[in-house]
């Protein structure tokens, strides 16, 4: 009988096939195990993130609602769906509501080339660490949109905050991927990994890597470069006005970027899913997680900067340097070949 | 050279009363061109709750209880003021021993707002972490007075002739254990906090206030000392038992946030020394004197005292007509006069400074509205 | 040689030696008190400034008819030095203020405006600063009887 089910399994899969074409249909099934994965790994590294909050913090962090009280974020997930979505009345609308889809879409695509392992990955494209950068640009357009529209003097100037941070930010990002993708000559995420046989390329380009973790993490806005939503300046900055599940889309965006960049992180310098015993995706996922706890880390250790600090240590040190050592690679690259 | 060509307005902020970090019921409307601030206007008295009325309309025992509720930080030195005030004026000696214990008491509740303070101004910058670690010494602290006190927040320890209730063992220990571990904590955050680059680049020139400035808006206490002035009611005009104990009074010389924290830093370890050494001495005896009567009658006149707060000099001001309720009855609060300079020192400074200098200045609201 | 030895004498020459009055510090804990006209609290307060003294605090009594104005000034020194001025002012007539002298007047004053209804000629912003800017009463002030309108139930004591 079980063979049954699964002969009409198949039939229906080859039908499918046959008329969506074999690439457009792992497409959606990736998206959809993408969807279902977004949620539960934001879950969990929200609960990391008070596990390892609460350690470093003399305090255990929750304990009460499950073991280890892991099952504390998903209560606190259905709370934020049950609670009322308030939208204040001077709201520009359209974009108050748009803005926290907005920015959860692009954070959906960037799980579509990332190689969780040698064949984990929904589709390898040559671009596709470009499309990730892309697509994190989108980002903050949904910040900016959702402190405007909040029509809210903390909201916006966490916006304006936001918009200047991620600009500075991202060009020391680039620039510091951009040497690892003269040295492996692919913009192709797996190819990236394939190049990293033998040798991590953080090894080569630590330089690079140490800009990579600084910019990401002000891309990420998280802290010492929390200034979009400095809770101590701007209440909440850009999401001040936003409740319930709105807020909620927000959060989730947040701790996914932790994981996009981190995941970044991990294929262009840290050798991707390559390790020895363990199969690819677990070495993939146990790399983020430790860049995911580095960050955590930073985060409860350090105070924050101030918003003109940040954008000088991008603008004279991070930009100069980034540009140097992409020269230097370059330069290293030419003569080497 | 760039010219401004449109013509663009300045906007205001409301910050506060209700914000993360004006610490209570703070209002602070701001000017801002973008983030720099152009013009501030604290505006205080959120939570008045006629503290100098109700003085004037209880006897001096009623009004007791009161003067923990102004600063709720520094309950059970308003207390220690309130009753050497009201001994002084009519002629009450505390016994020797209790003066030891008020001492002992008031040190460790200014070593405890201290602490708050450390955490809640590296809250303000941005850095979690540190308030957590400073609630977890301050409430050993709590837990030890409210040993002998019965409370943790709103003391009414310290009584005209005395104290209500002598030390135990359990008080002994706690401070004897708890000596140690906090000289190894202000060591711990001196690596954490004073040495860190991003603490150092927020603070290290952020609102500075000349000693001349200080002297004109009548700033007091840690924010007089970071200007360089070496002014301590504690040394200038002694009262219990500090003329016999040994300490220092830290000072520094920039007058920014970072020499504010600084000497808070500093004070917390002469804090600390001042507990042991009046604990090692503590003389035998009664912890108060008999025979005071319930109703007070200071002999007509006004009366002054000086009480230096943890937030600075903390004058109480009464007028008696030889009855058992005062006449006036005024509170000198310190931090009143503390925020008033915010609308001198932030106008040029970004937001972010300004939670910097006003936490810097550590007030408490409660106590500026009274 | 204290502050208080230097000072005495430029007050008492000054401002009247009548005016002035030796205080017994460890009872009522300040040295001097120098009763003033309010036509020369500016020339006073200047003199002050000048000697490096700090306005501790403004306040004031209610004496009936006059209102009693005090002002604590102080030094940081040693040894201590603490001068009371007092001016009894009419009730009604304005005082001339110290803000623009001493930038911590700014606020005291301010308060004992909102808390005896006293005015200060001069003082750039007088407003109320800890009752609501719609209050019309000034609670300190004797005549001042406390009542339903003004929030809460008000239990009074007999004075004695």
């Amino acid at each position: 009988m079980n063979t049954g089910i699964l002969l009409d399994l198949r039939v229906i899969w080859d039908g499918l096939v046959r008329f969506f074409g074999l690439d457009a249909l792992i497409l959606v099934i990736g998206l959809l195990v993408v969807l279902i994965w977004v949620q539960v790994n934001a879950l969990f590294l929200v609960w990391l993130e008070r596990k390892v909050a609460g350690h470093i913090q003399l305090r255990i962090g929750p304990k009460e609602v499950g073991p280890f009280g892991i099952l504390q974020t998903i209560v606190d997930g259905i709370k934020l769906v049950a609670k009322e979505l308030i939208t204040p009345q001077p709201v520009s609308w359209l974009l108050f509501v748009l803005s926290p889809i907005l920015v959860f879409t692009p954070v959906l695509v960037a799980f579509v080339v990332l190689p969780f392992g040698p064949h984990l990955v929904i589709r390898d494209i040559n671009v596709g660490l470009m499309l990730i950068f892309a697509f994190a640009g989108i980002n903050v357009l949904s910040i900016l949109m959702g402190g405007w529209a909040s029509n809210n003097k903390y909201a916006l100037l966490g916006a304006i905050r936001s918009v200047a941070q991620n600009v500075a930010y991202e060009i020391p990002l680039l620039l510091s991927a951009m040497s690892v993708v003269l040295m492996s000559g692919t913009l192709s995420m797996q190819g990236i990994v394939q190049a990293q046989e033998g040798v991590w390329f953080i090894f080569y380009q630590p330089v690079a890597g140490l800009l990579y973790l600084i910019g990401a993490t002000a891309e990420t806005n998280r802290a010492p470069f929390d200034i979009p939503e400095a809770e101590s300046e701007l209440v909440a900055g850009f999401h001040t006005e936003y409740s319930g599940m709105r807020f909620g889309l927000f959060f989730l965006a947040e701790y996914t970027n932790m994981f996009i960049v981190a995941a970044v992180a991990t294929t262009l310098f840290f050798g991707g899913w390559r390790g020895p015993f363990l199969p690819g995706p677990w070495w993939f996922l146990i790399k983020v997680y430790i860049l995911i706890f580095v960050v955590m880390w930073v985060r409860w250790t350090l105070p924050r900067l101030r918003f003109d600090q940040l954008m000088n240590f991008a603008w004279k040190y991070m930009i100069p340097i980034a540009l140097l050592n992409l020269l230097a690679t370059a330069l290293v690259i030419k003569l080497v070949r | 050279m760039l010219r401004k060509t449109l013509t663009e307005d300045s906007f205001y902020l409301n910050l506060g009363p209700q914000h993360p970090s004006t610490h209570g019921v703070l209002h602070l409307l701001l000017k801002l061109d973008g983030e720099r601030i152009l013009e501030c206007k604290p505006l205080v008295g959120y939570s008045h709750r006629a503290h100098e009325h109700m003085g004037q309309n209880r006897t001096y025992l009623q009004f007791l209880p009161n003067t923990s509720r102004m600063d709720y930080l520094g309950g059970l030195c308003y207390n220690h003021a309130y009753c050497l005030a009201v001994e002084k004026a009519c002629g009450i000696q505390a016994p020797e021993r209790a003066r030891y214990i008020r001492t002992i008491c008031a040190e460790l509740n200014r070593i405890s707002s201290h602490l708050l303070w450390f955490g809640a101004y590296l809250m303000d910058l941005g850095a979690f972490t540190p308030f957590l670690y400073a609630f977890d010494d301050r409430e050993d602290i709590l837990a030890i007075l409210g040993e002998i006190t019965g409370s943790r927040l709103t003391y009414s320890y310290c009584r005209f002739g005395g104290v209500s209730r002598d030390l135990n063992q359990n008080f002994r220990d706690g401070v004897k254990a708890f000596i140690p571990k906090l000289r190894k904590r202000l060591k711990d955050y001196r690596t954490l906090v004073t040495k860190n680059v991003i603490f150092l680049n927020r603070t290290k020139g952020i609102g500075v206030v000349s000693p001349e400035q200080a002297r004109d808006w009548a700033l007091t206490g840690p924010n007089l000392r970071a200007c360089g002035v070496a002014y301590d009611i504690r040394r200038a005009e002694p009262y219990s038992v500090y003329p016999e104990m040994e300490f220092e009074i830290p000072t520094a010389t920039g007058g920014d946030c970072y020499d504010r924290y600084w000497v808070r830093m500093a004070e917390m370890e002469q804090s600390l020394r001042i507990v042991e050494q009046a604990l090692g001495r503590l003389p035998d005896g009664p912890v108060k004197t008999a025979g005071v009567p319930q109703w007070l009658e200071p002999p007509a006149g006004d009366y002054h005292f000086s009480y230096e707060s943890p937030r600075g000099h903390l004058g109480i001001y009464f007028v008696s007509d030889g009855g058992r309720v005062p006449l006036r009855m005024k509170w000198r609060t310190p931090s009143f006069n503390n925020l008033s300079i915010l609308s001198e020192i932030l106008p040029g400074t970004l937001v972010a400074d300004t939670i910097a200098i006003l936490g810097s200045i550590d007030v408490v609201i409660p106590e500026i509205d009274r | 040689m204290s502050f208080l030895e230097d000072i005495r004498p430029v007050l008492a020459q000054r401002f009247g030696s009548e005016n002035l009055s030796d205080q017994e510090r460890a009872r009522c804990g300040y040295d001097l008190r120098l009763a003033l006209d309010q036509e020369r609290l500016l020339e006073l307060a200047g003199l002050l400034k000048e000697a490096v003294c700090y306005l501790e605090y403004i306040t004031a009594v209610d004496q009936g008819q006059v209102l009693d104005l005090l002002y604590f000034f102080g030094r940081h020194d040693q040894p201590p030095f603490r001068l009371q001025v007092r001016v009894a002012m009419p009730k009604g007539v304005a005082v001339p203020s110290l803000a623009n002298l001493i930038r911590a007047a700014d606020w005291q004053e301010r308060e004992v405006y909102d808390m005896f209804g006293q005015r200060f000629a001069g003082h750039p912003d007088l407003r109320r600063i800890l009752l609501p800017d719609d209050a019309d009463f000034h609670p300190l002030l004797r005549d001042f009887k406390p009542g339903p309108q003004h929030g809460g139930e008000v239990v009074n004591l007999e004075r004695k």
